[in-house]
């Protein structure tokens, strides 16, 4: 049985694009946002291969797996989101307090 | 006639290394299992063994297996180990002297003992070694705030971009997986992809070093991404190619006699050319994050940079593939600039094959490319051991005000003696 991989390698492709184009606009979290949106270039690229567009392939990964780090900062540095998730104070298990020197002493 | 060891190609090798094999094994089952016998259908999978697609996926698999080995094993370990003997030589030490013989266990230790050998008084090229089993054994600790799917996304994406640049990286014209028309772009693309894992580790460790050393670590790459591309735009103005091998073919021709020598057309040999290598050595420094550029992991201010929360292997994985990376980058200055793999080849062992005659290079290509590798690495360590740290701020102003000037001015000068040097009397 004669598979067409081309097709199949389309078909893989293309899901994997869909599937990361939805997770763009989909979550929650700006960050995992562009990081889909990386998943979705470079699937697009990988797409352009299948097409043996390897220069316009080459160009999609440099260009754009460059410019998606810029957005990713200013996705951290431009929005209003905290940038880092802080413990509840409840949650950082207590250390007993150290014993001050004199009391241990007879 | 090739001066290289792997002729004419290392999938070509493989293949008939792979097909020896499996006659071996076809012929065996074929005369183990005759026409007849209640075995007769094992005599598929003997044809199975022969059929050309399984040939070819299974060449492919080794020549991918033998590139990866030579590379990040023999090659990473090499490298750290120079880097280490090197660095504590200029600093008036020793360095790693630990030896086979100071394994703890039977064969070494009793062969020490009865040998009367001194256990430390070795090359120490087995320390990296111990001490990647050292970090195999230590606990892999996902921080509790941590991002924990991009936490453990990050040293894949580094990992595999830093491997995806052997895949078109040649270590001679033969020694190489895939020789495609535009390699050169395509060993830039995989090395353009780290960026986003160190700025993802960075971020998902959720630590304030760690993002202060990711962010750094995007500044400082993503400014020394374009000195780096418009450096190699100089360089394919003389070429007039995307491929690597092409590239190093245009500069083995000689440029003139000192003698009875021929200086060999190198690209450093030419006054634009100099420039671009100068701003292509420094922003590759940059993009290895050696020491006068190492902000993002500068371990006085940030404990270790964007990898601090990193433990185990995990921290092994990405600590070291900085090494293959740097070598990637020094294979790449080589390559574009220093002439490749080219130097004087001696074909005189000649033994007699049947009736063809078979030159046997003394000096490979494969051997003189590791040569100027290793050279030109330790002359970066030796930068980098010798010259303090550079600022933030100076980094970029060195990155956006100087060096990328200097890449444009190779460029025109490159492009002018490109165009009208053949007419000025072969100035380049």
């Amino acid at each position: 049985m004669a598979v067409d991989w081309q097709l199949a390698a389309f078909l893989v492709l293309s899901v994997l694009e869909i599937g990361g184009s939805i997770m763009v606009v989909t979550t929650r979290k700006l960050v995992h946002a562009v990081f889909w949106l990386a998943l979705t270039l470079v699937t697009i690229g990988g797409i352009y291969l299948v097409l043996q567009a390897e220069f316009v392939f080459l160009i999609q990964i440099l260009v754009y797996a460059g410019a998606v780090p810029v957005l990713f900062l200013f996705g951290i540095m431009l929005t209003r989101r905290k940038i880092m998730e802080e413990v509840p104070a409840a949650e950082i298990p207590q250390t007993p307090a150290a014993p001050t020197p004199g009391e241990e002493l007879p | 006639m090739s001066g290289a060891l792997v002729s004419p190609d290392l999938f070509t090798l493989c293949k008939v290394l792979i097909t020896g094999i499996m006659k071996i094994q076809s012929d065996a089952i074929l005369a183990s299992a005759p026409v007849g016998s209640p075995v007769e259908p094992l005599r598929g999978i003997a044809y199975f063994l022969m059929e050309d697609w399984f040939l070819t996926f299974n060449a492919w698999m080794i020549a991918i297996t033998i590139m990866v080995t030579w590379a990040a094993a023999i090659q990473l370990l090499t490298l750290m180990w120079m880097e280490r003997k090197f660095y504590s030589r200029l600093q008036d030490r020793y360095g790693i002297m630990i030896s086979i013989w100071s394994l703890p266990f039977w064969p070494f230790s009793w062969w020490a003992k009865r040998k009367n050998k001194p256990t430390h008084k070795g090359l120490g090229y087995l320390q990296n070694v111990a001490d990647g089993v050292k970090l195999l054994q230590k606990e892999n600790i996902t921080p509790a705030t941590a991002d924990s799917a991009m936490f453990h996304t990050a040293p894949v994406l580094i990992a595999s971009s830093t491997v995806m640049i052997f895949a078109a990286l040649p270590f001679s014209e033969g020694f190489v997986i895939a020789n495609v028309p535009m390699s050169l772009l395509f060993i830039l693309a995989a090395f353009s992809l780290a960026p986003l894992g160190i700025l993802i580790a960075g971020w998902s460790s959720n630590n304030k070093y760690t993002l202060i050393g990711g962010m750094r670590a995007a500044a400082q790459l993503m400014a020394y991404e374009i000195p780096l591309l418009l450096a190699v735009v100089a360089v394919l103005m003389y070429a007039g190619s995307l491929n690597v091998i092409d590239i190093v073919h245009k500069q083995e021709l000689p440029l003139a006699m000192a003698g009875p020598i021929p200086i060999p057309s190198w690209n450093v040999f030419s006054i634009p050319q100099f420039i671009g290598f100068a701003v292509f050595a420094t922003a590759m420094m940059a993009e290895m994050e050696r020491i006068p550029f190492d902000i993002p992991e500068a371990e006085a201010e940030l404990v270790e940079g964007w990898l601090t929360e990193y433990s185990g292997m995990r921290f092994g994985l990405v600590f070291g593939f900085k090494w293959l990376r740097a070598l990637a980058g020094s294979a790449l200055v080589v390559i574009l600039y220093f002439g490749g793999w080219s130097g004087p080849v001696f074909l005189t062992l000649a033994p007699s094959v049947g009736s063809t005659v078979v030159p046997i290079p003394i000096i490979p290509h494969e051997v003189w490319f590791l040569i100027k590798v290793y050279l030109l690495y330790l002359v970066f360590v030796w930068v980098s051991w010798s010259v303090p740290r550079v600022r933030i701020d100076q980094i970029l102003n060195i990155g956006w005000k100087r060096l990328i000037p200097l890449s444009l001015l190779a460029i025109l000068l490159a492009a002018g003696l490109a165009a009208f040097g053949p007419a000025l009397g072969g100035v380049r």
